[in-house]
């Protein structure tokens, strides 16, 4: 049996491992892979892993390894079970006593996940719910606009293809919106968006007829990426269009 | 209340290889999932500008991207972050690697499923994934998988004591199935067009800040006490920080929509509570800053540290840009234009991608036994930092153009036929900005090509060193103890 298959073996890990780590073992110590190995399937594994040369680990900023003996956590006390062996595990040099880095208090992290959802349900119950419920509108008018078939199939299409990203159908009491119709109020039922990189659309039947509109949308003669949709999807999303026009727009 | 150590050790009950190989595949797919996302975002920029060169319409470009950025770079690198930590703090082996075998995949699949769903026109539009409602049902079952499999973990925990990274990781991994079960609701028939849209600005802010940037900010703090051995500055101030972002994560999206049809009381409460946005990313720089007084010289040729300090100062920016919007005056200017757009950007290309590149680089050395290459990831955090910030002034500012025109126009009547605003008046100095934004995208785009080279050079190429594997005691060792 080779040194690597032998360390292998009683180290309880792959060869392709051992061998990575013996390595760069031997780069750290400025020894040779086959002598790691050679002492890892000795069984030397504390030795090589002990010896004064060996740089402090990494891992062994927090840990045990830069603890006085006296100091350390027993392995008792965090429950280890004799089960099998990975790598050498990598003991520090003892030197004087630093308070540990990773520093917690005592607590239940049920506690946490419960104030977490707390903490949840009451943004919600402001944020979501609060908007959802609707209220009436004085009676002066509704933004619910009554479709026809062809526009509210127009109107998936619009959501579909993503035009929400760019148009909003909202008109909103503020000076930048004077001139694009009637303030949208909440029980409107067209696809709000947040974003305004082309026009608002909450009115644009009232602006642009049938044929302007899909001229638009097919890209002819004008800046607004082409869409190329088929004759009753494009004759959907035209009505939808067109029929996109509230109360006083 | 007693301080002591947490556990933080090697030595666990049985062996952890599974969980470090489940843990470093998380962040290698993330890393796919990002060079994806980001040529997807730069397409989305650049169509902004040449809007008649995709065949995919801006608004599915948008979606597509969102969601291979959200999920499958943010969700799944986190979680991995996770999982790498949490056997570290708990003492106890990561719970049901298997379970997050299938989280991952699942993940995988539906991230791309849902692109290929909203690219050929299945979506139903909704901001920011506009997938079909199925896609929704498996997503909220996957998104519980890293939760149960962290109280799974905790559970078996030798550690009674937690460091505060648990308490990001465990408010973000509750906070995101809540987010996303609460987004799906928005499909349901009875929530009105309003509703819908606020819970859609709800689920982005919501998603950026109490999922990516807690755990983010969570899984750094591990990383800066973990690699320079030095104690956190203040317990107190991250647990501000945290209870900060969980109160914020959601009111800086009411601004977006201030002045719409929703309850006048909602864009008061969201400029007021958006207020603790930047209260929580202050709190976290300022303890992160305190923390590394004195130690700044050793983070010099350390890019995950360096990563994770630009992250949280990047977040810094971008939270107290996301207050000052909140407020009326500014909103009026501001909302519904390209200034959110840069929030948003930045918040997930870059500080979302600087906090996880932090923890991806200080991470996947020790999982997988292999040497960063640290070339690359100092490239990436400086492209990523430099683009991101690029677009976020630019785009913030072609945006704030953009609304000060259509306030203008209105004045002036001049808009009133087109519906357009005044862009045309501007000369074309928006177009400008919006040209610049999109060279500096490209930058990011860059940088993200160089983090996937970076994690997945690491892992193929990478200099074989010393791997970290969480063990048991040696039998012999045991008995002795006993």
């Amino acid at each position: 049996m080779s040194d690597l298959a032998a360390a292998a073996a009683a180290l309880g890990l792959p060869e392709a491992l051992v061998q990575r780590s013996a390595e760069a073992r031997a780069a750290e110590t400025g020894s040779s892979p086959d002598a790691v190995l050679a002492a890892w399937a000795g069984g030397e594994v504390a030795a090589a892993t002990t010896a004064p040369t060996e740089p402090p680990s990494v891992e062994s900023a927090a840990e045990p390894a830069s603890i006085p003996e006296d100091a350390k956590p027993t392995p008792s006390a965090m429950t280890v079970e004799a089960a099998a062996v990975a790598q050498p595990v990598v003991v520090a040099p003892v030197g004087p006593y630093k308070p540990p880095v990773l520093i917690g208090a005592r607590d239940n992290p049920a506690r946490i996940v419960t104030g977490a959802i707390a903490l949840f349900l009451l943004v919600m119950m402001v944020g979501l719910v609060g908007p959802a419920i609707s209220f009436d509108s004085t009676g002066a008018r509704s933004s619910e606009i009554e479709f026809s078939g062809a526009a509210e199939h127009g109107q998936e299409l619009y959501t579909s293809l993503g035009c929400a990203a760019c148009h909003t159908q909202m008109v909103r009491p503020v000076i930048a919106d004077v001139g694009l119709g009637a303030v949208s109020l909440n029980d409107s039922n067209q696809i709000l968006g947040t974003r305004r990189f082309g026009p608002d659309l909450s009115n644009v039947g009232s602006r642009l007829d049938a044929a302007q509109i899909e001229a638009v949308i097919a890209g002819d003669g004008t800046d607004h990426a082409p869409h190329n949709l088929n004759d009753t999807d494009m004759a959907d999303l035209v009505s939808y269009m067109t029929e996109s026009r509230t109360a006083e727009g | 209340m007693t301080d002591t150590k947490t556990a933080d050790n090697q030595t666990l009950p049985d062996q952890g290889a599974d969980a470090s190989r489940v843990t470093a595949t998380h962040f290698m797919v993330g890393a796919g999932f990002l060079i994806l996302g980001g040529e997807l975002l730069l397409l989305q920029l650049l169509s902004l500008y040449f809007d008649e060169l995709f065949p995919i319409s801006y608004g599915r470009l948008e979606a597509m991207a969102n969601i291979c950025l959200f999920i499958g770079f943010a969700a799944i690198s986190l979680i991995g972050g996770a999982y790498y930590v949490l056997p570290r703090l708990t003492g106890a082996r990561l719970w049901s690697a298997d379970l997050a075998w299938v989280g991952l995949f699942g993940m995988s699949a539906m991230t791309f499923v849902g692109v290929i769903a909203v690219g050929f026109g299945l979506g139903e539009g909704r901001a920011p994934f506009g997938t079909p409602w199925w896609f929704h049902i498996p997503m909220v079952f996957l998104l519980v998988l890293p939760l149960l499999i962290a109280l799974g973990t905790i559970r078996n925990r030798t550690e009674d004591h937690s460091y505060v990274t648990l308490w990001f990781l465990l408010g973000g991994l509750t906070w995101l199935p809540l987010l996303y079960l609460a987004y799906f609701s928005g499909d349901m028939p009875y929530f009105s067009s309003v509703a819908s849209e606020y819970i859609s600005v709800f689920f982005s802010a919501g998603f950026l800040t109490m999922f990516v940037i807690t755990v983010g900010t969570g899984l750094f703090y591990y990383t800066v006490v973990k690699e320079l051995d030095i104690p956190l500055a203040s317990r107190q101030l991250a647990v501000v920080g945290f209870w900060s972002l969980g109160f914020a994560g959601v009111w800086w999206g009411t601004a977006q929509v201030l002045f719409g049809p929703g309850p006048d009381w909602v864009s008061g409460v969201g400029a007021a509570l958006g207020l603790a946005f930047p209260i929580g990313a202050l709190a976290n720089a300022a303890n992160v800053s305190l923390t590394l007084d004195g130690s700044w010289d050793r983070t010099r040729d350390r890019p995950d540290l360096r990563a994770g300090v630009l992250g949280l100062y990047l977040a810094v920016g971008v939270a107290l840009l996301a207050a000052l919007a909140g407020f009326r005056t500014v909103a009026s200017v501001t909302s519904l234009t390209g200034f959110w757009e840069a929030i948003e950007y930045t918040t997930i290309a870059g500080v979302g991608a600087l906090l996880i590149a932090s923890s991806a680089f200080s991470s996947l050395p020790r999982l997988l036994g292999r040497q960063l290459i640290k070339s690359r990831a100092r490239m990436s955090n400086r492209l990523t930092l430099i683009g991101s910030v690029g677009v976020l002034v630019f785009l913030a500012a072609s945006g704030a153009l953009s609304g000060y025109s259509w306030v203008g126009g209105s004045n002036s009547a001049a808009y009133i036929d087109a519906g357009e605003g005044w862009a045309a008046g501007l000369d074309g100095v928006g177009d400008t900005l919006l040209l610049i934004a999109v060279i500096f995208g490209v930058i990011t785009f860059v940088g993200q090509l160089t983090y996937g080279a970076a994690v997945i050079g690491t892992a193929a190429t990478g200099k074989a060193v010393e791997q970290e594997v969480l063990v048991s005691k040696p039998a012999n060792e045991a008995e002795e103890d006993e």
